[in-house]
């Protein structure tokens, strides 16, 4: 089945991760809506770039922390296309901050944004999906199972965002709606240096059995091919594009 | 209540800060602003204002009186329009 024609929402499409999984959809005939919060220039360019590649591309600005704002986006969605054949959970945001020092407000910014915002566009995008199936497609990272420094609440709210991901995939399984997550390790994008100091860059790709660090374009080839119907029967799985860094720790320290 | 007083109680609330101490020449670190507090403070000020405020903008802050200043000539735009 050709996904020629398609649509997609891919939240926090501006830059990095989402920026070129928005670039990939579209590449295979896919009408993208770019969700955005904070860089509008940026979701621009990336609009623009998604049509050149001839299909059809709106910028929609949403706080996903915000389930008013959700509402607002899935609303325009309804009201412009009347469906929706894929979501992409890919914003995220976090405060690098030790265990001990994590308060009520960084807790609860995070946990909205990074898991809370899964569950409710899953729901309103399975309405969107009904009769016809879909596709809903995470982003987590290493940090939801590995301890990073100052990585603690994005760690966690990634776990459950990893979690929710089966129960979705179970309860949404007989609408035809496959939820699974593409779970990175770091990735060459802003965001990793706005967390992790430079030697972070040099240190994964020492600790790459792959050579090279995962860059936005290698999660965005396992995204669409979660998207495509050959991966109809993977079900509630979190997919890990590591370049194998998870299950060669120890090999690499007897090096 | 003026354009930069509004701003000033948003800023102080998020940060918890007595807001006789924030003045137009104060930057985020000097009034203990992590990065949380100024996206929120940012969301605060959208809304209360009803106008975007991109990073891209957000970046060019070099201390309160800058925020005030945008802020106050995206709200005199917005009434010309």
């Amino acid at each position: 089945m050709s996904l020629q024609g398609k649509l997609a929402l891919v939240t926090g499409s501006g830059r990095g991760i989402g920026r070129a999984i928005a670039l990939k959809l579209a590449s295979q005939g896919i009408n993208i809506v770019v969700n955005y919060f904070r860089h509008r220039e940026s979701a621009e360019q990336t609009a623009k770039d998604i049509e050149s590649l001839g299909v059809k591309a709106e910028v929609v600005r949403a706080n996903v922390g915000d389930p008013e704002k959700i509402d607002g986006m899935f609303d325009m969605i309804g009201n412009k296309f009347g469906c929706l054949d894929i979501l992409i959970n890919n914003a995220a945001s976090g405060v690098g901050r030790p265990a001990v020092d994590i308060d009520v407000k960084a807790w609860e910014w995070t946990m909205d944004i990074n898991a809370r915002a899964l569950l409710l566009c899953a729901q309103r995008a399975a309405k969107l999906m009904e009769g016809r199936g879909g596709k809903i497609v995470s982003i987590s990272s290493l940090g939801s199972r590995f301890v990073l420094p100052n990585y603690t609440i994005v760690g966690v709210s990634k776990a459950a965002l990893e979690a929710l991901t089966r129960y979705l995939a179970i309860e949404l399984a007989p609408q035809s709606i496959c939820v699974n997550t593409v779970v990175a390790s770091a990735v060459e994008t802003e965001a990793l240096k706005f967390y992790f100091k430079e030697g972070l860059v040099k240190d994964s790709n020492q600790l790459t059995p792959a050579g090279r660090m995962v860059v936005p374009e290698d999660v965005a080839n396992v995204v669409a091919f979660l998207c495509s119907e050959e991966a109809f029967m993977i079900r509630g799985q979190t997919i890990i594009v590591d370049g194998g860094t998870s299950v060669g720790l120890f090999a690499l320290a007897g090096k | 209540m003026t354009v930069e007083d509004q701003v000033r109680d948003i800023v102080a609330k998020i940060t918890r800060v007595d807001k006789s101490i924030i003045t137009r020449q104060s930057t985020f670190k000097e009034i203990k602003a992590d990065s949380l507090d100024v996206v929120q403070a940012l969301v605060a000020v959208e809304e209360t204002f009803g106008i975007e405020i991109p990073d891209e903008e957000a970046q060019k802050f070099q201390n309160f009186g800058d925020f005030v200043s945008y802020v106050e000539s995206r709200v005199a735009q917005e009434e010309k329009v």
